[in-house]
């Protein structure tokens, strides 16, 4: 009872810190040690260590959607010789900057 | 002989254009999600380059990815006045949203999980979300942003950005099934 109670707590614990454990954004990072007890926990709760497969996942599909909008080459190419005449700094022909 | 190249920190616009040559196609691919449209978003960046060289004696050298975000998003609002600042368009309008470069990105395995069935399913489950949500999803997800350049983009709190990426990921999760992106998943 004691022990289900404990994990009870730790699950939510663990699912609070999830989505920044896995960022790893240097906005909000995790303690070295709320990073280990999150690893431990993942390790012995199936549950959790399914949520975060999950948003691991969700992450990646997102990130190689290939319904995304990319950007033109062509605008690029314009934006980039923008900046050069905006500081003067021409390129040559392979990009380098020439002297 | 060529003149000695000066160190940059002497010369703004060398430094200028070091900062900024690397940050012009996030630039470009955050206006396309902010602006829907492909002339908009070149639009958009160049004249954010203009108004970022203006203001150069303010920037300290550090961060300039937010620094840039920050004052795109000003050009942004500026140039349309009407939309809410923190939501992004609606990607439908860009038309051809095939990628039009780009597109042989580093595979690993993890990346199977995207077939073309759940690249469906991905669509419609973000054209559900709340557009507030689905602009914190979009930037930090798909346009690889950090939090605090998704904050800066859209002119909110980091804690705002994490609040509403959680629920924009909870949604998305829900919607595609658990089934989804379940670890037993082939492609």
């Amino acid at each position: 009872m004691r022990s289900s109670l404990r994990q009870m707590v730790t699950c939510m614990w663990s699912a609070r810190r999830l989505q920044r454990y896995l960022d790893a954004d240097p906005s909000a990072p995790l303690t070295p040690g709320e990073i280990a007890r999150i690893e431990e926990h993942l390790a012995v709760c199936a549950k959790c260590a399914d949520s975060a497969y999950e948003l691991h996942a969700l992450h990646h599909a997102l990130a190689g959607w290939s319904q995304r909008p990319e950007p033109d080459e062509a605008s690029l190419t314009r934006l980039r010789g923008y900046l050069d005449e905006l500081t003067g700094s021409p390129r040559g022909p392979h990009g380098q900057e020439t002297p | 002989m060529p003149p000695p190249t000066r160190p940059a920190l002497e010369d703004p616009a060398r430094a200028f254009r070091e900062h900024v040559e690397p940050q012009i196609e996030v630039m470009l691919r955050v206006a396309l999600s902010l602006t829907g449209r492909r002339a908009d978003a070149e639009d958009l960046v160049q004249e954010s380059l203009l108004r970022a060289y203006r203001a150069i004696d303010r920037f300290d050298g550090r961060h300039p990815r937010a620094w840039l975000l920050t004052i795109l998003r000003h050009t942004h609002v500026n140039m349309h006045r009407r939309r809410r600042p923190d939501t992004l368009a609606d990607w439908d309008r860009v038309g051809d949203a095939r990628p039009a470069f780009g597109a042989a990105r580093q595979q690993s395995a993890e990346d199977t999980v995207v077939d073309g069935t759940l690249d469906e399913q991905l669509a419609a489950a973000v054209a559900t979300l709340d557009p507030r949500f689905r602009a914190v999803l979009v930037l930090v997800d798909v346009d690889d942003l950090s939090y605090a350049e998704a904050a800066a983009t859209l002119g909110i709190p980091v804690g705002t950005v994490m609040s509403r990426l959680s629920r924009a990921r909870r949604r998305v999760r829900e919607a595609l099934g658990s089934d989804a992106l379940s670890p037993g998943r082939q492609s």
